[in-house]
């Protein structure tokens, strides 16, 4: 998919004029944090349960090699076979040639963040294979051509009314109706056809289990389980990050998952997947290929608290909590993963260059870090990320900051250590900033902070500031002993 | 007599230095002896914030050097409190000694109203206010620090106040430092949402205990609701105290 990453500040924007975006996201983000809350509360222990998620997605990170190699193992023991794909060029490539191979005309695919990430429906279609997206938002996207507006919902923003008339152009919906289930039944009767007939499935994976070589889906609506189920040729394309050690953390994650992402104990449909059709059955695929994506991520590995961002478990909590999401939407963050989670990921998986805004555009609140059943630390991140830039780290593409700011810095550094050239300081810039006071506050300051005056005021800076009026106290008072100096 | 060293933040000490004495005025009705280090100055957050590290380190050391000795140290500010107690020992991770005291200091410093109602067991400061309050949650006293209840039980123990509840209470505000400057657009929508949920809550003035929160909710109201005050919690219990 098209990165869009640089574009943040304008897509904000419009996303902010249009009402419409405005009034959805604040509805629906109530709705779905009510959701989460009574779903967490019928653990015994929410706070409990969130902790040994994050303990279980640390340990995996921890042992991330090892444990791909053991899933690996027990994959092609299972009869899997396994392709290791070093980026998004070599996946691409690597399926794009199963499907020739076979002669396969179109594919049915289950929502996966990770073939968004790879650009995969582009490279099938440029190859002749069509890709039908089979998730009802993700085929009412593709319809429109639109990115995802959120990971687990990415129509959420896609009006009813836009929805029909969608359906009538493209997919012969015959009576228009508004109602919710008789679009989605059009949407079924359409795709249904498309598994009926489908020879190859590629899906995402949510959780690989590696004592077991088993892979593990969780979704709503069983288009997932057609697509593998239903095709000769299943294809389960993973982030190498998705592993887990054994099936008892897998099945705590699938739990979190369910309750954190859509406010459900279970998804309606969960589908674990071993082995291909074995000679004495009757039914499932006759080959089961994993595609494990690397995209870079073995890179940031290398960096021990950058790589705590691959502890995700793609659930979306962090985007109904992020207040700045609940005013933006999805499209700002410009690729596959919006709101903290690509905050985090994408500077990762993209560079910091283009994807500054990201981790800047953020008040640093911690509402994402509260939610993450995975125990990332998005503000922590955040802050790593920008001192990279300071650094000019080449290994993140970081960018370097300008020499005003880096200047502006060393001379507050200078300041801060200084108590006197502090109060000198503050002495100087005050007239300058203090240039136009009304009534005790300023409407206006020149320069870098005119957007904040543009619908705000601030209290000017104080002729004599708390340092000044202690002094004076204590010296009228003549009570020194309570001065207490710096020792 | 318990003696408290007093950090007051550089927003403080700058723009709102009534916030400071209101400060002082509470603690020492209270029963406690503020002291004040003038060596103070700023303790680094805008600098880790933006990246500099390093010289956020070396803002960390003198924070240490001025108050690495005092028994208690205490704040009108979570943020900066949070500041010293969770990056100080990560900023200064690979110098042993001085992570040593970073450790120790974050044991020793506090919020404003944790200090009161934890460490001092005092809820009622024998203010008065006749009217309906609300109380702004600031992320960083809520989510670094924890704090939630002692600023609440500190606003219902006042003589006449009424504590009402605030839509999204816990909700950024959308200052964030430098977050407000480079992206005024989305930092202004959500200070407008959250002065909408002040105004729809009935209260008649609305408190918080965090210096960028006043900035940003006070600078909206200023601007465009002139007759809605917030104010900071410490003015609040200080202000109206012994009537």
């Amino acid at each position: 998919m098209e990165i869009k990453t640089e574009q943040f500040s304008e897509v904000a924007k419009k996303a902010l004029e249009s009402a419409q975006s405005y009034a959805f996201l604040k509805l629906r983000a109530n709705f779905v944090h009510k959701r989460r809350e009574t779903a967490l509360s019928t653990f015994p222990d929410a706070a409990a349960a969130q902790t040994y998620g994050a303990a279980i997605r640390r340990e995996a990170i921890a042992r991330l090699p090892e444990l791909l190699e053991e899933f690996e193992k027990n994959a092609l023991a299972n009869g899997a076979r396994v392709f290791w794909a070093r980026n998004a060029k070599e996946a691409n490539e690597y399926i794009v040639q199963l499907a020739k191979e076979r002669g396969i005309e179109y594919v049915t695919k289950g929502k996966s963040m990770v073939t968004e990430e790879l650009g995969l429906n582009e490279a099938l279609e440029k190859n002749g294979v069509k890709a039908w997206e089979t998730d009802l938002g993700e085929f009412i996207i593709q319809l429109l051509h639109l990115p995802p507006f959120h990971i687990v919902g990415p129509a959420i923003n896609i009006s009813v009314e836009k929805v029909r008339d969608l359906f009538i152009e493209k997919i012969n919906l015959k009576e228009p109706t508004l109602d919710p289930a008789q679009l989605g039944y059009a949407a079924r009767l359409f795709l249904r056809d498309k598994f009926h007939r489908v020879r190859m499935g590629i899906t995402g994976v949510n959780i690989a289990v590696a004592e077991t070589g088993t892979l593990i889906n969780v979704e709503n609506e069983g288009n997932i389980r057609f697509s593998k189920s239903s095709p000769r040729t299943q294809v389960s394309v993973m982030s190498l990050e998705k592993v887990v050690p054994n099936l008892e953390d897998a099945l705590h994650l699938v739990r979190l998952l369910c309750r954190n992402c859509t406010g459900q104990k279970l998804s309606v449909y969960v589908s674990m997947d071993n082995t291909p059709k074995k000679d004495d059955e009757m039914d499932g695929p006759e080959e089961l290929i994993v595609v494990i994506v690397d995209n870079g991520r073995s890179k940031i590995y290398q960096d021990k608290i950058a790589r705590e961002a691959m502890r995700c478990i793609r659930c979306g909590a962090c985007l109904s909590s992020c207040p700045v999401y609940r005013e933006i939407g999805g499209y700002a963050y410009g690729w596959a993963y919006s709101g903290p989670m690509g905050q985090v990921l994408n500077p990762l998986l993209l560079g910091l260059e283009r994807t500054q805004d990201l981790y800047r555009a953020t008040t640093l609140c911690g509402a994402c870090k509260g939610v993450c059943p995975a125990g990332i630390d998005h503000p922590g991140l955040f802050l790593q990320y920008r001192a990279k830039d300071v650094l000019g780290e080449k290994t993140f593409r970081a960018r370097k900051r300008p020499g005003m700011e880096r200047s502006f810095f060393r001379l507050w550094t200078w300041a801060v250590t200084r108590p006197w050239l502090w109060n000198w300081g503050v002495r100087t810039v005050r007239p300058f900033i203090n240039k136009e006071v009304h009534e005790g506050v300023l409407r206006k300051v020149q320069g870098p902070f005119e957007g904040w005056f543009r619908s705000r005021d601030l209290p000017a800076m104080a002729e004599k500031t708390f340092h000044d009026r202690w002094r004076e106290t204590q010296e009228s008072q003549g009570r020194t002993q309570e001065a207490g100096g710096a020792k | 007599m318990e003696v408290i060293s007093l950090f007051i933040p550089c927003t403080v000490d700058l723009f709102l230095p009534h916030v400071g004495e209101a400060t002082v005025s509470l603690l020492r009705r209270t029963g406690v002896r503020p002291i004040y280090h003038k060596e103070q100055t700023c303790c680094g957050q805008p600098a880790i914030n933006a990246g500099y590290r390093e010289q956020a380190k070396k803002a960390a050391k003198h924070f240490i050097r001025v108050f690495g000795e005092d028994e208690k140290v205490v704040s009108p500010s979570g943020s900066c409190v949070g500041m010293v107690k969770h990056h100080y020992p990560e900023l200064l991770a690979e110098e042993p000694e001085w992570r040593r005291r970073a450790e120790e200091l974050s044991l020793r410093i506090y919020e404003l109203s944790q200090y009161l109602v934890d460490i001092r067991k005092i809820e009622n400061v024998g203010a008065s206010f006749e009217g309906k309050v609300a109380y702004h949650e600031s992320c960083h006293i809520l989510r670094s620090l924890g704090v939630s209840e002692q600023p609440k039980r500190l606003i219902k123990a006042v003589k006449g106040a009424e504590l009402v509840s605030l839509n999204a209470a816990d909700s950024c505000c959308g200052f964030g430092g430098e977050f407000a400057i480079h992206y005024p657009d989305i930092s202004e929508s959500m200070v407008r949402d959250k002065v909408e949920d002040y105004l729809s809550s009935g209260a008649d003035l609305l408190l918080v205990s965090e210096p960028g929160c006043l900035f940003n909710i006070g600078g909206f109201l200023n601007r465009n609701h002139p007759g809605k005050k917030v104010m900071h919690l410490a003015s609040f219990l200080a202000k109206n105290q012994g009537r």
